[in-house]
């Protein structure tokens, strides 16, 4: 049972993975089409813009949920790297649960807000509102899963991972 | 009884220290104001999400990284490498001033330092280190201190960042870096040829005549794209966020088509990393926008302005401190935390005080490079230190000589203003 649920995981972890490749590559591929078109056709498309900026959008939220790893994020970690494992569980924690505790909070306020947004539309390609930014949706509860779990596994006795930040790009 | 603001910034700053990703932890105290204020806790999505929407400028930080990482899979900085080479390899402490170089010219096509140190890095540690020529610790540091030439050479990620919370023209401020970039350059240069000098580093062999029409010929690809993305920019036919997508399609089309180097494998790697690393920025801005909704309407940016002006503190005067704190925080936070939260907290005095935003902003920039050096918490010393298996302290020893003239470099940019906006002026900037 515990296998086919990790064969499932790591399945979908790469699906998740898809969706993040797809969503910069479409975000690339309009980047250099609006400029094809501006410059070279000397007919600039619409479309392209709002096309790139939905995809920064969702590629953000969307792998915050589901691709960025643990060591991915950028924390403060100076005092964390100081204090035993067994203190460094009880950070990992506390503030996961508190974490749980806001987003869940949040949570109907957050819901009222992107369905109250299906009235806007935008420019050109009049998508729905509350359709682009159900994402944030999707990353809420992501994020009160994966902390829930986190808090578990701490409390378990589970090491959390160690934090690193070698992806930051400035 | 703490007032409310108060209580957000306690939370904020336990649930860093806890451990929680920064961007998680401004959400997360953000929340936690509205709800103590009384808001509609919906605001945090409205923030985040109308924020990124609306923020197109910031569309050019998934782009060059996905430009820079494209380069670095290719074999452009091999061939970037070879070419330095060729120009400066003779000098005593040749491979340290072809690391500088090859720096410099990799800043005119990526915005990011950590990329930098890692791509070239990754092959120039190697060759300083090959013979046992030059220590690993110091190969490390050169490679750490060239690499923050990346961000402020144009293009640059923390600048894009910058123009965004200050309002400020993104090509000027380009420009802007291209002087003090230089001036790095130089500076690093000295300060490894007076090392190099001290303790006998070698000179590397002369590369014979009849080869250097090969080599220049197989870095032109490399070398042209500073140049198309500075015409494209400043010719007036992209935007700096267009300019960010021609580069990383030139430095696709460079490594399928001219070096041959990247099989459709690499470029999904690519593209997952550069997603990656957009995220992982991308979570700071999304923080940092509903943080700085509540520090808007505490009025904290106008508070501040009316404390320091209290001292009646002269432009240098003032620039000195912002300095002075930049350079403290450098060593504690990472550089987009800054950026997305101190600095905007300190452009309204700024203002106010008549200092021009892009010299403000090359010398924020500037600042925040530094601070990826010093330690206890120096990303590029993280990196190198990680890269090249050596104790972080050894890495920082090394460092410290650049350190200091970078510092140097700082103070001659903050007190000449010249030095940051000549180049813009001449090229019709009005400030």
């Amino acid at each position: 049972m515990l296998t086919r649920l990790r064969v499932a995981g790591s399945w979908l972890r790469r699906r998740a993975n898809d969706v993040a490749v797809a969503l910069m590559a479409i975000m690339f591929v309009s980047f250099l089409l609006q400029i094809g078109f501006r410059y070279l056709l000397n007919r600039p498309l619409g479309w392209t813009d709002e096309v790139t900026v939905l995809c920064w959008v969702w590629a953000i939220l969307w792998c915050a949920a589901f691709v960025l790893a643990d060591h991915d994020e950028i924390r403060f970690d100076i005092v964390h790297g100081l204090v035993s494992p067994r203190t460094q569980r009880v950070f990992a924690a506390t503030s996961s649960i508190a974490i749980v505790v806001l987003f869940l909070i949040s949570l109907p306020a957050t819901w009222n807000y992107v369905t109250f947004m299906k009235r806007e539309h935008t420019a050109y390609l009049h998508m729905r509102f509350d359709i682009l930014y159900a994402v944030y949706v999707i990353f809420a509860l992501a994020i009160v899963v994966r902390h829930a779990f986190l808090a578990w596994s701490a409390i378990k006795g589970a090491r959390p991972e160690a934090g690193s930040m070698s992806d930051d790009p400035t | 009884m703490p007032s409310h603001f108060a209580l957000c910034i306690i939370v904020l700053v336990v649930l860093a220290i806890l451990g929680l990703p920064i961007g998680l932890a401004m959400i997360g105290a953000s929340i936690f104001y509205l709800l103590l204020a009384g808001l509609d806790l919906g605001t945090a999505a409205e923030q985040i999400l109308n924020g990124l929407f609306n923020s197109y400028v910031l569309l050019a930080v998934p782009l060059f990284i996905l430009a820079a990482e494209l380069m670095n899979s290719g074999s452009l900085t091999d061939r970037l490498l070879k070419f330095c080479l060729v120009l400066v390899g003779r000098f005593r402490g040749g491979l340290g001033h072809v690391n500088v170089v090859a720096n410099i010219i990799f800043a005119g096509m990526s915005g990011s330092a950590i990329a930098d140190a890692v791509g070239i890095g990754k092959v120039i540690i190697g060759m300083m280190t090959r013979n046992g020529n030059y220590p690993v610790a110091y190969a490390g540091a050169i490679t750490a201190s060239a690499a923050v030439i990346g961000p402020i050479i144009p293009p640059s990620i923390p600048m894009v960042i910058y123009a965004l919370v200050s309002d400020t023209s993104i090509g000027f401020l380009f420009l802007g870096g291209v002087i003090p970039g230089l001036l790095l350059g130089v500076a690093f240069m000295i300060t490894n040829t007076v090392i190099s000098r001290r303790r006998n580093y070698p000179v590397e062999p002369p590369v014979p005549m009849r080869e250097i029409p090969r080599i220049t010929v197989d870095a032109l690809p490399a070398l042209m794209l500073p140049v198309v993305l500075l015409f494209g920019i400043y010719g007036g036919v992209m935007t700096p966020t267009e300019g960010a997508a021609a580069a990383a399609a030139y430095a696709l089309l460079a490594s399928t088509l001219i070096y041959r180097s990247m099989t459709w494998r690499q470029l999904y790697n690519v593209l997952l990393g550069s997603a990656r690393a957009t995220t992982s920025v991308g979570m700071l801005i999304a923080g940092a926008l509903v943080f700085n909704y509540v520090v808007t309407i505490e009025n904290v940016p106008l508070s501040v302005q009316h404390f320091i002006n209290g001292f009646h503190l002269t432009p240098l005067a003032y620039l000195l401190l912002v300095n002075a704190i930049l350079l403290a925080l450098g060593c504690l936070l990472e550089g987009s935390t800054i950026l997305l939260v101190i600095v905007p907290i300190l452009i309204p005095t700024a203002k106010a005080l008549g200092i021009d935003a892009v010299h403000f902003g090359v010398v924020v920039v500037v600042n925040i490079m530094i601070g990826l050096l010093t330690p206890p918490f120096g990303l590029l010393l993280f990196v190198v230190a990680n890269m090249t298996k050596q104790p972080l302290m050894a890495v920082v020893r090394e460092a410290v000589p650049f350190i200091a003239m970078a510092v140097v470099v700082l103070a001659t940019i903050t007190m000449v203003p010249e030095t940051v906006l000549w180049l813009p002026r001449a090229m019709g900037y009005k400030g």
